[in-house]
């Protein structure tokens, strides 16, 4: 007899771990907590726990929709168990906003069964098929909007996360893709793409969050092309809920780690003034 | 660096044993059971040789031929071996000619494939 279907083991209750990467923004000279991008790991012990391989097996599966309702549902109940208020960035691919004309409604359904406004969830649309069903996917996106979700382009700037997808989207947030992200501080043609996204971003009205900050280099290069909202190993790896709390609290609402690394760039600790 | 199996069987007594047995010759060894997961795990991961059953469950043919075509696309040097209970000389015609390295039949004991395993590994290029 075969193995059970790895796609069964994925769906079943409690199969998914959900964990917290802190996007941190800097005004004023404070950082403060700005959202919580919620990453999801395949059941453990498989083949697909890493989460790369669970959504690259999900689309060769094409299983894209039920996968990222399962990992909704799970993102939404390990959510409403955190004392906090900030925003939620939840990927979810295009071709499920494409393809699961019920995807909206699910949505609105299992924030409400947990208590959490849809104005905090924004979505970030991961994109790898061009091929989606466009009337449904504007469609999803007018209901989400509609009913107060914002919704991000994750990875911009690579593969199918392109102007097309902004002129088609008009999305809210824009993150720039690691890849321009990395070693941007010794890199002109990075730091030129950077500030073309942020003129561009700034005419349309929309935020630039900065994925895989792993440097003070990066993150210096970044805050003086006027890069605010920042996300990466420099400052957290994804958290479990209880390392996140445990964040928290020692950071207070400022986070001390931040602060930390404005000192490492020789900046002022605002946060002690 | 460690060379790296993959190990694609919808049978986990045969995806047990083979891993087992190359773990203990210090392969790292990756077993699926999907076609799927088998692609996802290529897509991501570099292998040095890859085994795999001509058939899989709930699909009808020979799969396996078909992951031949994506593992020549995406990994070049990568070497491939199929293992059949089925297999006629068409099919291993078929196969041969889209690039496997060996065409095994079932059951074949494991320090035989082994044998196969490691000549392939040495004369894959680097």
């Amino acid at each position: 007899m075969g193995n059970p279907c790895l796609l069964d083991l994925i769906l079943a209750p409690g199969a998914l771990t959900v964990l917290f990467q802190p996007i941190l923004e800097y005004s004023e000279g404070w950082w403060r907590l700005y959202a919580l991008e919620c990453l999801v790991r395949g059941p453990k012990g498989t083949n697909v726990e890493a989460a790369n391989l669970l959504f690259e097996y999900s689309r060769r599966k094409r299983a894209e929709s039920l996968v990222d309702r399962a990992c909704v549902a799970a993102i939404l109940n390990e959510a409403s168990r955190l004392p906090l208020t900030e925003n939620l960035c939840i990927n979810v691919h295009a071709s499920t906003l494409g393809r699961d004309a019920n995807f909206p409604a699910y949505l609105t359904q299992m924030a409400g069964q947990h208590a959490i406004p849809l104005s905090r969830i924004t979505i970030e649309i991961v994109e790898h098929t061009p091929y989606w069903d466009q009337p449904v996917f504007f469609n999803a996106l007018c209901e989400l909007r509609k009913a107060g979700v914002k919704i991000a382009l994750d990875d911009f700037g690579f593969g199918q996360s392109n102007y097309r997808m902004v002129i088609d989207c008009w999305p809210e947030k824009l993150k720039l893709d690691r890849y321009i992200v990395k070693g941007c501080h010794a890199d002109a043609c990075r730091q030129a793409i950077i500030e073309s996204v942020m003129l561009f971003a700034g005419r349309r009205g929309a935020q630039v969050i900065a994925e895989g900050v792993e440097t003070p280099a990066e993150l210096e290069t970044l805050m003086s092309l006027g890069v605010t909202l920042i996300q990466g190993y420099l400052f957290f790896q994804p958290l479990s809920r209880s390392e996140l709390l445990e964040s928290v609290q020692k950071g207070a609402t400022h986070f001390t780690l931040a602060a930390n690394h404005l000192d490492m760039l020789g900046r002022r600790n605002l946060n002690e003034s | 660096m460690v060379d790296r199996i993959l190990v694609i069987d919808d049978e986990e007594p045969i995806l047990f044993a083979i891993k087992e047995y190359f773990m203990t010759h210090g392969y790292e060894v990756d077993c699926a059971s999907e076609f799927e997961e088998a692609e996802a795990l290529l897509a991501n991961i570099q292998y040095s040789v890859v085994i795999a059953d001509l058939r899989l469950t709930g699909i009808n043919g020979a799969e396996g031929i078909e992951l031949v075509a994506f593992v020549r696309e995406r990994c070049p040097r990568t070497q491939i071996i199929i293992l059949t209970a089925y297999g006629s000389p068409e099919i291993e015609e078929e196969a041969m000619g889209r690039g496997v390295d060996a065409f095994l039949r079932k059951p074949i004991p494991l320090p035989q494939l082994a044998q196969i395993v490691f000549a392939l590994d040495e004369s894959r290029p680097r």
